[in-house]
């Protein structure tokens, strides 16, 4: 039977988990979308070695587990001297680096999907590199693939459950230990499920909508 | 920062072996994901609205929750509903589950780029239900929804990573233990990051060698 | 059963609706042993609904249909209860359907095509299957194209095959929906050779199409559809020739227009 008690006792510490979680997911989306900008770009740039590196770090951060990724920050940044870095810190560095991996891939397909006329267009009328990535290919890019960005959020908000493995406590973390104490591990796992659905659920309708209309459109 | 390859190397017996583990727990969720997920979408596209929309809030919920939290219900919570699971049959099960759902909407696209009129052709010819799935539809839907598959599973494959957060022996696990043990986590995680990759540019190769030897005959023209 | 009197197929006032679209309204049609009707008609006539509904492609909603004197699709009138699938498909085993848009299986070979349906629904072992496909294939003149895939054929070789894959199951009753709108035109003529062949080895044939030629040179019976009804029906003569009707005479009018405008740019110089 649901314990409705322990629920509402425990509600104040799983909604400043859900902060956590959303803050670690989101600031590392953001870091992530710079990322991936970055290295798309790189693995479109004319220089060949530009184009090896994008790719090596998409194969990198896209073949290794989440999971791997995060131990190493957690184990090894402390052996190459950055020892003070604050979980939530390390969080956000390994989301950010597994991400902007996704991020690339999705963005290279939206780089690839501009008419390059208007390209030279905009270098016809003076724009330096930077000016006609900033303003002509990143905006198009991110409304061409608003849906797949979405989508990569959802991923990214679930995968953020492991940043527990650096000692953050997000929703995750805070579950698991609540079941420890309370031993209701079927209804504390459930309502931390039902935490996610209620962020996840509604961004995937968004995601739909988004990919309706822009079919629509286009 | 040093190498110490022996560290590596006098616990190649253990490594294998977990790395044996990776592959039953990937092989195995990857079956039976496979399965539920073609179940999933045959019923929600044959099976009328009473089936279609209990299915659909599964699938939604599935890819919502994020896969460690579905293992820690089905290991931890199961019991509570009378399903006391060793770990590994908990993770082959949460993968499969957790996996069904995305090959299930995979499905379901390649279901619909199957011309209607391929299946109206076996209708026509007295053929079933079943005949008309297994025989017209996937077999021509497979060229389309290949890459989709395979990305699905090397995805999984990684997923299996975090079977070592229920105990499950397989290679992150192992290795992990090693590096809390000898403290040298420097070669362990390399180790690790580098089977991974192997793991995933193999089965990615695979794809690829499998969608030129499927697509060869199937290029429409 | 099979005494030249009873029509093979009987339509009692057929009618079908898409929502609020009345598709067909109350169509009565015999058709006889032997037979070959062409129906003809502008496009949103009902003519491929009414087609489609003969193979229960369509579920007709209203009326009756016949197929050797058993009731296609439905398993009683009123209440309108639907038919097992196993019924149906008993019911539909006396006939062949071939498409506008061909519908081979694209991962079979042709003669993978023609025999998939002998052996998993005739229950034809591999080697009978294969003899009878090879000779089916024969007979639309693609022998030697039984190992080529659908992707390496011409349109109009597919819809040999395709004619060929109906013909396997020796059905008594062929339909053919729009079988030459989707080639090009020099393809066309190949496609209705086999037709025009199987007409005179004595198949029956239900046959839309927008070959007024084949019509009046094969039909037995030429039908005029019309907003979902047959408003003219007769011999190819009475309706290409000696018709009153003006909607009739306003098609044939626009075919003639259309054809005579080809015509024209042929004799024009360049």
């Amino acid at each position: 039977m649901f314990d409705w008690p322990t629920f509402l006792e425990s509600l104040p510490l799983m909604a400043q988990a859900l902060v956590v979680t959303l803050q670690t997911s989101l600031v590392g989306l953001a870091f992530g979308f710079v990322i991936g900008i970055a290295v798309a770009s790189m693995r479109l740039s004319p220089t060949p070695l530009l184009r090896r590196l994008g790719g090596a770090y998409i194969f990198v951060f896209r073949g290794v587990p989440l999971l791997v990724q995060l131990l190493f920050i957690y184990y090894l940044l402390p052996r190459i001297g950055l020892p003070n870095i604050p979980p939530i810190g390390a969080a956000i560095i390994g989301l950010a680096l597994a991400s902007g991996a996704y991020i690339a891939e999705i963005f290279r397909g939206g780089f690839l999907a501009i008419p390059h006329g208007q390209l030279e267009a905009a270098n016809l009328l003076g724009l330096s590199p930077w000016q006609t990535l900033t303003r002509i290919k990143v905006p198009q890019a991110i409304r061409l693939t608003l849906p797949a960005l979405v989508n990569e959020m959802i991923l990214l908000i679930k995968a953020s459950s492991l940043v527990s493995v650096v000692g953050l406590a997000d929703l995750t973390r805070v579950a698991q230990n609540l079941a420890a104490s309370n031993y209701l591990f079927l209804q504390t796992y459930l309502v931390l499920a039902l935490f996610y659905c209620l962020i996840n659920i509604p961004l995937a309708g968004l995601g739909s909508l988004l990919e309706r209309r822009l079919g629509r459109s286009a | 920062m040093m190498f110490d390859v022996s560290i590596i190397t006098d616990r190649v017996e253990p490594i294998l072996h977990g790395l044996l583990v990776t592959f039953q727990t990937w092989f195995a969720g990857v079956l039976i994901g496979l399965v539920l997920g073609l179940g999933i979408a045959v019923l929600q596209l044959f099976g009328g609205r009473w089936l279609r929309i209990p299915l659909r809030m599964f699938i939604e919920v599935i890819r919502a929750t994020p896969f460690l939290v579905l293992l820690f219900l089905l290991y931890y919570g199961g019991p509570e509903f009378g399903l006391s699971l060793e770990p590994i049959t908990a993770g082959i099960l949460g993968m499969g589950v957790y996996g069904s759902v995305y090959f299930a909407e995979i499905f379901r696209g390649g279901f619909q780029s199957v011309p209607k009129g391929h299946v109206e052709a076996a209708e026509c010819l007295g053929m079933g239900r079943w005949q008309c799935i297994w025989r017209v539809q996937l077999p021509q839907m497979l060229v389309i929804i290949l890459p989709a598959l395979v990305n699905m599973i090397t995805i999984l494959c990684k997923e299996t990573a975090v079977l070592s957060i229920i105990t499950i022996p397989e290679l992150t696990m192992v290795l992990t233990g090693i590096g809390s043990e000898t403290f040298a986590f420097v070669e362990t995680l390399l180790v690790l990051c580098i089977g991974y990759l192997i793991l995933i540019e193999l089965s990615s190769r695979l794809g690829l060698w499998l969608e030129r030897r499927v697509g060869r005959f199937l290029v429409r023209s | 059963m099979n005494d030249v009197t009873t029509p093979i197929l009987t339509l009692r006032n057929v009618g079908k609706r898409f929502g609020t679209n009345q598709v067909l309204k109350g169509v009565d049609l015999d058709v006889q042993r032997s037979e070959v009707v062409c129906l003809i008609g502008p496009s949103g006539s009902g003519k491929s609904t009414l087609l489609r509904s003969m193979a229960f492609l369509e579920e007709y909603d209203e009326g009756e249909i016949h197929i050797n004197g058993q009731l296609l699709g439905w398993q009683s009138i009123s209440p309108r209860r639907r038919a097992s699938r196993s019924r149906l498909n008993q019911v539909r085993s006396s006939l062949g359907m071939v498409f506008q848009q061909f519908n081979l299986w694209p991962h079979m070979s042709a003669l993978g095509n023609v025999c998939e349906a002998l052996v998993r629904v005739k229950g034809l072992t591999r080697s009978d299957a294969e003899r009878k496909g090879r000779a089916m294939l024969d007979k639309v003149g693609l022998a030697e194209k039984a190992d080529a895939f659908p992707a390496q054929l011409s349109g109009g070789q597919q819809q040999r095959v395709a004619i060929a894959r109906a013909l396997a199951m020796e059905p008594s009753l062929m339909l053919f929906d729009e079988p030459t709108s989707a080639l090009d035109p020099e393809l066309v003529g190949e496609v209705l050779q086999v037709m025009k062949q199987l007409a005179a080895d004595g198949m029956t044939m239900v046959v839309v199409t927008h070959e007024m030629g084949f019509a009046a040179q094969v039909a037995d019976t030429v039908a005029f559809l019309d907003g979902g009804h047959i408003v003219a029906k007769g011999a190819p003569r009475d309706i290409f020739h000696d018709t009153e009707h003006p909607r009739l005479q306003q098609f044939l009018q626009n075919y003639l227009d259309r054809n005579a405008f080809w015509q024209d740019l042929k004799e024009t110089p360049a």
